[in-house]
């Protein structure tokens, strides 16, 4: 038996010879069904708009607005076709944060956290372990954010270290994928990296900006190895601290990191000249100098 | 990429991604009836979700892991109403098959779909690994351990 015998009753499966045809008039069906439904769709939802802006700014701490107007990490990892990391944030060991900053006419809500072993459900055999975390983006003034809206070239959420460099510990170098979900007017960001709690016992950031690769224009790193936004950065920004248990920090998992990474340890830690950010030429995949690029994946959305 | 209810992309989806996602179906599927649900199924997901595709190899990609979501869903729904796969072909419309093509349907999907892709429609280990959101790596893994596990149902060397 051989491989050409798997071929040969694939080829013999009985598919519908009418297949295509059939399928193509069901979808122009569905498609004429779609179209018929928008303008009531419309009317609706900019109803519930209203109602609902009304009454959460009225009424609700930061907090319960994103409980309530958000979709939750369970709900977008579902979206993302993802059912393993959605079980993972409905469990105890997700964090729920629902932490908000209003800036450059945005809200940025960090929403939830989950570490721990591989979890996307095609992965479930690879040795390593991950972060996942999700977040939302909304205009105050409103207006929907959808898949045209929103580029994941634009918007960046990465964790950064406090006592490392923003350009050596970030997205690009912790092998990370972002997919970005738009679901009523609201922009999620899924972001999947490699695990964040090897650093637990140093402060941990998740930043969220418009901008491009973590650079001296961006971040400043203090004296003390505190992260923060440069004071003329102008772009909307919020930088989250992430409530990491120090317990799990595994320091000869961050040495065999930055060991892996081909870099020297000063360009980590910033302490000597050597401590420049390699010269980036974008975002994307292949666009990046000296460090891994980061996978982005647009995630439909609406599914069910 | 153009939005997916007119007829021009319709028409193109169907025609480029039928064949394909059909097969890959029936990695977990026994019955062609089922996989052709599924894939409709699928299709009639991307109409109606507001889906837009940086490029051809993220719509494709978006496609073979919902397909095989799908059928997945289908396989554990059958099962759950107590038929199992084997007892699902037989009754199933008789469909010519090998016991290589039943090996891999029996297969956990991890390992069905890389084989599938691989062996069938061709694609390299960094190819699966870019559809299917894994790295490369994991790819060979997988084919290297699914194809022991089919050695083992199969009591053969598969050339």
């Amino acid at each position: 038996m051989n491989w050409g015998d798997y071929r040969k009753a694939m080829d013999a499966l009985p598919f519908s010879p009418d297949f295509q045809e059939r399928t193509e008039k069901l979808l122009r069906l569905s498609a004429q069904n779609e179209a018929e439904k928008e303008p009531f769709a419309m009317k609706k939802k900019l109803f519930h708009k209203i109602a609902a802006a009304a009454a959460v700014l009225a009424l609700l701490t930061a907090s319960a607005y994103a409980a309530v107007k958000l979709l939750s990490p369970s709900q977008v990892a579902e979206f993302a076709q993802q059912p393993l990391l959605a079980e993972a944030f409905r469990s105890e060991d997700a964090l729920v944060l629902n932490e908000t900053v209003e800036s450059g006419g945005y809200r940025m809500t960090l929403a939830g956290l989950v570490s721990g072993a591989v979890l996307d459900s095609w992965d479930q055999d690879v040795d390593r372990s991950r972060t996942y975390a999700v977040a939302a983006l909304e205009r105050l003034d409103g207006q929907p954010l959808d898949q045209q809206s929103v580029s994941l070239s634009d918007f960046i959420l990465t964790p950064l270290v406090a006592g490392y460099t923003p350009w050596s510990v970030n997205n690009w170098t912790l092998d990370a994928a972002v997919c970005g979900i738009a679901q009523d007017g609201v922009f999620y960001f899924l972001l999947d990296v490699q695990t964040l709690e090897m650093f637990a016992d140093h402060t941990v950031y998740l930043a969220f900006y418009e901008g491009g690769v973590p650079s001296r224009e961006i971040f400043v790193m203090n004296g003390d190895g505190s992260i923060q936004f440069a004071g003329d950065f102008a772009g909307p920004h919020a930088l989250f601290t992430l409530p990491l248990d120090a317990g799990k920090a595994d320091p000869a998992a961050v040495e065999a990191f930055i060991a892996d990474s081909g870099f020297d340890l000063d360009w980590f830690t910033g302490s000597t000249s050597q401590s420049e950010e390699p010269s980036f030429t974008g975002q994307g995949d292949g666009e990046l100098a000296e460090a891994p690029s980061v996978e982005l994946e647009e995630i439909p959305s609406g599914e069910t | 990429m153009a939005p997916c209810g007119t007829d021009e992309t319709i028409s193109r989806i169907v025609r480029e991604y039928s064949g394909m996602l059909l097969r890959l179906a029936c990695t977990r599927l026994a019955s062609a009836a089922d996989a052709e649900d599924a894939v409709q199924e699928v299709f009639l997901k991307l109409l109606t979700a507001p889906v837009v595709f940086r490029d051809a190899g993220h719509e494709k990609a978006w496609l073979i892991r919902t397909t095989l979501h799908r059928a997945s869903d289908i396989r554990c729904q059958t099962e759950k109403r107590n038929v199992p796969l084997e007892e699902a072909a037989q009754t199933a419309a008789p469909e010519p098959g090998n016991d290589l093509l039943r090996a891999v349907q029996a297969l956990p999907e991890k390992y069905s779909a890389v084989l599938h892709l691989h062996y069938y429609e061709g694609y390299s280990m960094k190819e699966i690994g870019k559809l299917l959101g894994l790295p490369a790596a994991t790819v060979g893994t997988r084919l290297a351990r699914g194809r022991e596990r089919l050695r083992q149902m199969l009591k053969e060397e598969i050339t």
